[in-house]
């Protein structure tokens, strides 16, 4: 939810009362912090991206109206963020693979632990591999608890595009698991 | 099969459907136009999602922030006072003679009307107390009112209040406990919270979080926690998720603000 409370603060910070972005560091730390890890795997990259959407806010405020949520604005902030990170990544050619890697090694490891374990896995492996865009909005969704309009707001489209995405992202989803189960199932 | 239908499963998935439209969405599977097994699978795994972890951040991203935030500050802070010296600057180099003269004739004028007025200052207090007095009343009145609407207008009178008694503060907090609308109990919490310096306040803030049933409720007396520093609130709100089968969003935050005020 977003409250009333998230605005009036940011209109506080816009004010130049910077010790009131304290409290949204403490509301949104872990929500963003989920959002990042889900979307990149990778703590240190998490990090530093929600130091990058705070500085972003501080740098921005006086564009801050208020206007829609408090977090359709900070999700905003945090998706270009994550957008910006990855152009420079693929600029300076480090790998991307790195995921890959991992999964390998989750698939190996996924054999030998418990069905409930391996069914977890198993998922988020799918989830993983989804395409970017719908991982995205299952993150924001399912884990972020954002309305679809407020998805729609994010990535600038229709409340009726994100649903049907949501709606094709879990098929894709439920056949990456029927794959990822099979696999496992062969080794 | 189901791709006709994806609207409408996507709004059941993400729980934003009304009776109506599960209604709609069981007769659809009765009729067989909506294929129940994927529809089940697709549903099960939407609930499985949750059960994925996500590790904690590291404390040191706090202490990264927190000097981030020092550093724009310590700017802050040197940008306005190079604004004000500039300022006094010119203004030093602008003043001539006779508007140094005006100046201080506009000064000696003030200071007269000013001792004028004074004098009627203790009848202006008077009248602004009794007025408070009369608003209190009137908000106390109104707080048991039977429609909402009069009971949130009550509440944001409270908000003009320059400073709350005693009685005022437990008409709001009986309101915060008892009211039937969530709304006006939401905009209880705001008009509290202006007075978040009062024990009482603190006190009845804490303890009407075992008392709400709404998780729009519970989460903006989990935000009040966190903005009037109150500690004792992580402690309720553990009990709440031992206690209480909560939905999924309402956890996450109940348990970021433990971590908040912890």
């Amino acid at each position: 939810m977003d409250s009333t409370s998230d605005k009036a603060l940011m209109m506080k910070v816009k004010k130049g009362d910077l010790d009131k972005l304290g409290l949204l560091f403490e509301r949104y730390n872990r929500p963003l912090f989920s959002f990042f890890y889900r979307m990149c795997k990778d703590q240190d990259t998490s990090e530093d991206l929600i130091q990058s959407v705070f500085e972003r806010m501080l740098k921005y405020r006086e564009s801050y109206t208020g206007s829609g949520t408090f977090t359709t604005w900070m999700f905003s902030i945090a998706r270009n963020a994550h957008i910006d990170h990855y152009r420079k990544v693929k600029r300076s050619a480090i790998p991307v693979e790195i995921d890959e890697e991992r999964l390998e090694a989750e698939e190996d490891e996924s054999v030998i632990i418990e069905q409930k374990e391996q069914k977890k896995n198993v998922l988020e492996m799918a989830l993983e591999r989804l395409d970017e865009e719908k991982r995205e909005i299952v993150i924001l969704s399912r884990y972020e608890g954002l309305k679809y309009k407020e998805i729609a707001d994010i990535l600038n489209t229709t409340e009726g595009a994100i649903k049907v995405k949501m709606f094709r992202a879990m098929k894709d989803l439920k056949d990456l698991v029927n794959t990822l189960s099979e696999e496992c199932s062969y080794e | 099969m189901n791709e006709k239908y994806e609207l409408l499963i996507a709004d059941y998935l993400s729980g934003s459907l009304d009776a109506e439209g599960k209604d709609k969405v069981e007769k659809l599977i009765a009729s067989g136009e909506i294929d129940f097994m994927e529809f089940r699978e697709l549903e099960k795994m939407h609930e499985d999602l949750g059960a994925i972890p996500v590790p904690k951040p590291g404390k040191e991203m706090s202490s990264r922030f927190y000097a981030m935030l020092e550093e724009e500050k310590r700017d802050q802070k040197d940008s306005w006072t190079e604004f004000i010296s500039k300022k006094v600057k010119i203004l030093l180099a602008e003043l001539t003679m006779p508007r140094l003269a005006y100046t201080v004739v506009l000064l000696v004028v003030g200071g007269f009307i000013g001792s004028q007025i004074n004098g009627s200052k203790t009848e202006i207090e008077q009248l602004s107390q009794e007025m408070q007095t009369m608003k209190e009343l009137m908000m106390v009145n109104m707080l048991e009112g039977a429609s909402a609407a009069d009971r949130l207008k009550a509440v944001n009178i409270s908000t003009e209040l320059p400073n709350a008694d005693t009685e005022a503060i437990h008409a709001l907090l009986f309101t915060l406990n008892n009211d039937p609308s969530v709304n006006v109990r939401v905009q209880t919490i705001e008009a509290l919270k202006r007075w978040g310096e009062n024990e009482t306040v603190r006190e009845g803030l804490v303890r009407s979080i075992a008392k709400q049933e709404s998780p729009i409720v519970i989460i903006e007396l989990a935000d009040a926690m966190i903005e009037l520093e109150l500690k004792n609130g992580a402690q309720e709100f553990e009990e709440l998720l031992r206690e209480r089968e909560l939905d999924y969003t309402v956890q996450q935050k109940l348990q970021s603000s433990i971590a908040a005020l912890l």
